[in-house]
This record gives structure tokens, sequence and C-alpha cells, in this order.
């Protein structure tokens, strides 16, 4: 039979009493939080999944458009590649930048797959950007958030390609020549599917 | 740079919409990394854990107060609990324990 001493039986009343008080204190900042990750401690790892998963997600989910559906995979990624690596985090970063540097590189690894993969390098005269003249306004002024919401709005409306493309040159500010290194494409073939890209980008604007 | 440029350049500065991680990712990935945790070594017990000042939930509070070894009390109890399977299963889970990482999980 099991026993339980009279320090714990109050210990454990005390508990009953106040469960619904919670006892944590301040957010440990992010060298202790790291040790005591690295210590197996499960409430660090709880606090470090519940401190940087939101700003991991938006990121990713942000520059994944349209393929919402792969974000949760990367995200998952994201996290357990900072796990394996965090013995090698140094206090003087921050760790939220950290973090957000292994889902830059993910995000890339992915621009490159999808890229790489798409029969889409054959120009076609229905792909054309829409003429000049025809252009419509985009508001830059417009506020922040509204700017963003609208944006992201748009590239999840484009085809796959378009949004990437548009992603990873302006948002992940990658050049023309080194996002055509990395798929094995030309910087010209690249500047093309940015044309056309831009030009979808901003007639879809109009519609939003 | 041509004016194309600038412009895209200048919508992409407007940055990111904040989302909130959906609670069941949340739940997931804090269960892969404990699962990972454990099997690279022992996990902090779950006395060594209130020692620290950590919450605890009712469970782990049992645990962490048996008169049991501390080899059994660096065993992740979240294994066996339903709260778990809730939160891994349905965005705001019907769990509200004090200390549980899966309830704090939840999008409320």
């Amino acid at each position: 039979m099991v026993s339980i001493s009279s320090s714990q039986a109050l210990e454990l009343a005390v508990f009953f009493g106040q469960a619904t008080v919670r006892a944590s204190g301040s957010r440990m900042d992010d060298a202790e939080l790291v040790r005591a990750v690295l210590k197996r401690d499960r409430k660090a790892t709880a606090e470090f999944v519940q401190l940087f998963s939101g700003r991991v997600y938006s990121y990713v989910r942000s520059r994944l458009a349209p393929r919402f559906e792969q974000v949760d995979d990367l995200v998952h990624e994201t996290f357990l590649a900072a796990w394996q690596r965090l013995g090698s985090f140094r206090a003087e970063a921050e760790l939220e930048g950290w973090i957000l540097g292994i889902a830059r590189h993910k995000v890339e690894d992915h621009y490159r797959d999808r890229l790489s993969r798409m029969e889409i390098w054959e120009e076609g005269t229905a792909e054309l950007p829409v003429a000049a003249g025809s252009e419509p306004e985009i508001d830059v002024e417009l506020d922040r958030r509204l700017l963003a919401a609208r944006a992201s709005a748009v590239i999840a409306a484009l085809p796959e390609h378009y949004a990437t493309i548009l992603l990873w040159r302006y948002w992940e500010q990658k050049n023309s020549r080194d996002i055509g290194m990395l798929i094995g494409k030309s910087e010209k073939a690249v500047e093309r599917l940015l044309a056309r890209a831009r030009a979808h980008f901003k007639e879809r604007w109009s519609h939003e | 740079m041509n004016n194309d440029d600038l412009l895209f350049q200048q919508i992409a500065a407007a940055g990111e919409c904040r989302v909130d991680a959906p609670s069941v990712l949340k739940s997931r990935l804090f269960s892969a990394l404990v699962q990972a945790e454990a099997a690279e070594g022992t996990l902090m017990s779950l006395s060594e854990c209130r020692a620290r000042g950590r919450d605890l939930c009712v469970f782990e509070h049992l645990v962490a107060i048996a008169p049991i070894g501390e080899d059994l009390k660096s065993r992740n109890p979240c294994r066996v609990c339903h709260a778990r399977l809730l939160a891994e299963t349905f965005e705001d889970a019907p769990i509200w324990w004090p200390g549980c990482p899966y309830a704090d999980f939840q999008n409320r």
C-alpha cells in the first residue's frame, strides 16, 4: 500500500485548494530557457513552444501561400531542427530571431524544391503581363496591417509558381541571379517569370 | 532597380499578418519535442520541475509527491493522458487543468 506523509498530504490539500490559481512566475530569459530545455525540463519545452510557435507559424504561413497545407509540417521541421541545434545557440542573439533563421532556411529549401520541380519555364503567350496602361493603382500608403493583409490575400489567390517567385524575390529579398543559381535557371528566365507574376499580382489586386 | 521592384519591396515591407498557431499544432509540437527529449535521455523529474517553481497539473503533482523513485518521476505521464489526445485532435479542446501545457496551448 502506498503511504503519504503528512507534509505530502498537506501539499496535496494545498494544491487542490489552489487549483485555479496560477503559480507561474515571469518568463525566463532566453539563455535560461535554453539551459532548461537542454536539461530536458518538459515545462521549459512547453514554454519554448508557447513562446515561439505563433511567430514561426505566422512567418511560415505567410511564406507558403497558397500551399497552406504544408505549413504545419514546415513549422514542425523548424522546431525539431531548432531543438536539435539548441546547444549551439549563443545568448548574444535573440532566441526568436535564431529560430526564425532556421525557419527561413526551411522556407528557402521549400521554394527551391517547389520551383525546380514545376514545368513553368516555357513561356506561353497566355501568360504575358497585362498592358501598362491598364495597371491598377496599388496604394502603398495604406495602413501597414491592411497592406499586409491585402497583399497576403492576393498572394494566396495567385497560381503557386507566381506566389512562390514573388515571395522569394521580395518578401525574402533574394535576388534573381541567386534564385536562378539555386534552381538551375538563368537570371533572365527568373526575371521573365517575375514579370508575369507581378502582372498577375497587380491584376488580382484590383479584384480583392 | 525598376519601379515594379520598388513597389513590390514596399508591399513586402508591410510584413506578414500575425496569427496564432493552432492549438493542435502547438500540442503536437510539444509532444514531439518531449518524445525526442525522452528518446535522448532521462527527462527532468517532476519533483525537480516542481522545486524549480514550475506549475504541475494535478496528475503530475500526484506523481511528483508520490513515494516512488526519481526514475519513475522522470517518465512522461502526458503520454497516457487524455488531455494530450484531446489537445492533439481538437482546436479549443475541453481541457482546463491548471499547470497542464496542453490546456495552456488552447487559444481561448
